[in-house]
């Protein structure tokens, strides 16, 4: 099982840091690999919405830089998770500019789901989401928000599952642990 | 002589012209001006590209009373370059005293007919503004904002009729010191066109995109190998 990892923490956040190395350790005791990509090292131009992945070159964004890294590690994996310090109740900047980068990944055309429009998948299959929110203390209502919207990227990619996970600075190694087996457990069965 | 209410535009389409965004947000910072206030516009995507030009930004906010922001949604919520310039208000206002505390309201659109494309970037707006010590104003949600096109409103007079009224009454609002009105979000919300049609244009115009990229019938292909192990 291949897992991808877009980390959205700034370099030098120690608890990041800490959470990262758990996932991976939770990770390898699963026999799951994993390959992790620190987003704020990375040379990734923001997305101009010009579509040129969609029309010009379909399914490769026409920006040549790191960012044309993501798209084929991410669809080439059974879990990518989005990890970033919770940011007004959503992602950071430094990973929303990989994520902005993924549009390639889906087709411009559309679809209907459950009533709403969304485009339609490119590919045959999409690997589950999990996203990770560390958050400064905890707190309800950015919570909602976050796992808000990894539900609606999930959606959006066509995940065949999808969790929230939220981590308050300075939460303990076991309960971190235990949270990250749950979740890992469930999206297996998932799959 | 009555002072005036400064207004800041912020922009936050990371597209290089012809944004909807700007559209948007232009015309209700031209009604604002009509109204006495004094208007200032900052580009998002330019002013994140380096220090002095983030402090820039920071100046501009930190005189303003009604701050507009004007984006689109990406991959369900705030444009990466706008996630940045939110950051560095929120750092420089927690690190630095003596600012106001001005209303900040959120125009976004996005690509899909229906505006409940909008709810996590303007939920995140929300928490901005508490984080950054502002007044959240409200927001309000466009959806099918490709039918715009970027054009001025004025010159997309029946289709933007709605859009049009919605900004009217957010301009009045503000101008009284009040948020949003309810009326207002509804308006906004209101589809542009009908669902059946925006979909047929749109796939008509990736189509008509494409053959002028000469990727006619290519716009399916799957470059990267497939998780199946095929290569398509």
């Amino acid at each position: 099982m291949k897992t991808i990892i877009l980390n959205g923490s700034k370099p030098g956040d120690d608890f990041s840091e800490k959470v990262l190395g758990i996932l991976c350790s939770v990770l390898q005791a699963n026999r799951w690999e994993s390959t992790r990509f620190d987003l704020a090292g990375m040379k990734i131009a923001p997305c101009r919405g010009c579509f040129g992945c969609w029309v010009q070159k379909p399914g490769v964004c026409v920006f040549e830089d790191d960012g044309q890294k993501l798209a084929p590690a991410v669809i080439a994996s059974d879990l990518t998770v989005f990890f970033a310090p919770v940011t007004f109740g959503g992602y950071s900047a430094d990973l929303k500019k990989g994520l902005d980068r993924l549009i390639g990944l889906i087709s411009p055309f559309f679809m209907t789901i459950a009533g709403e429009i969304h485009h339609r998948p490119r590919y045959d299959k999409y690997p589950a989401l999990m996203g990770v929110g560390v958050q400064e203390k905890p707190d309800r209502d950015s919570g909602e928000i976050f796992s808000t919207l990894v539900q609606r990227n999930a959606l959006n990619f066509h995940s065949p599952g999808h969790a929230a996970l939220l981590i308050p600075v300075g939460q303990d190694e076991k309960s971190i642990c235990e949270k990250f087996a749950a979740v890992l457990n469930d999206l297996e069965g998932k799959k | 002589m009555m002072r005036r209410k400064k207004a800041l535009l912020l922009v936050g389409s990371p597209k290089s012209s012809g944004s909807t965004s700007e559209a948007l947000g232009g015309y209700l910072l031209n009604r604002l001006i009509e109204m006495g206030f004094s208007g200032t516009k900052s580009i998002l995507r330019r002013a994140v590209r380096d220090r002095k030009r983030i402090d820039c930004m920071l100046a501009s906010v930190n005189n303003a009373e009604v701050i507009i922001l004007a984006c689109p949604t990406y991959v369900d919520s705030l444009p990466a370059p706008v996630l940045r310039a939110l950051e560095e208000i929120v750092a420089f206002r927690r690190t630095h005293e003596g600012h106001g505390q001005p209303r900040f309201l959120a125009v976004a659109n996005c690509g899909f007919p229906e505006s409940l494309h909008n709810m996590v970037s303007l939920a995140c707006c929300r928490r901005f503004a508490g984080e950054a010590g502002m007044i959240w104003a409200g927001g309000l949600s466009l959806g099918g904002g490709e039918a715009l096109n970027g054009a001025s409103l004025q010159n997309r007079k029946g289709l933007a009729r709605n859009v049009i009224r919605a900004l009217d009454l957010t301009a009045t609002a503000l101008e009284r010191n009040e948020s949003v009105p309810e009326g207002a979000e509804k308006l906004m919300a209101r589809p542009l066109v009908p669902r059946w049609l925006y979909l047929w244009i749109g796939t008509r115009g990736w189509k008509a995109q494409a053959r002028r990229f000469g990727t006619a019938g290519r716009l399916g292909e799957r470059p990267w190998r497939d998780r199946s192990g095929e290569t398509t």
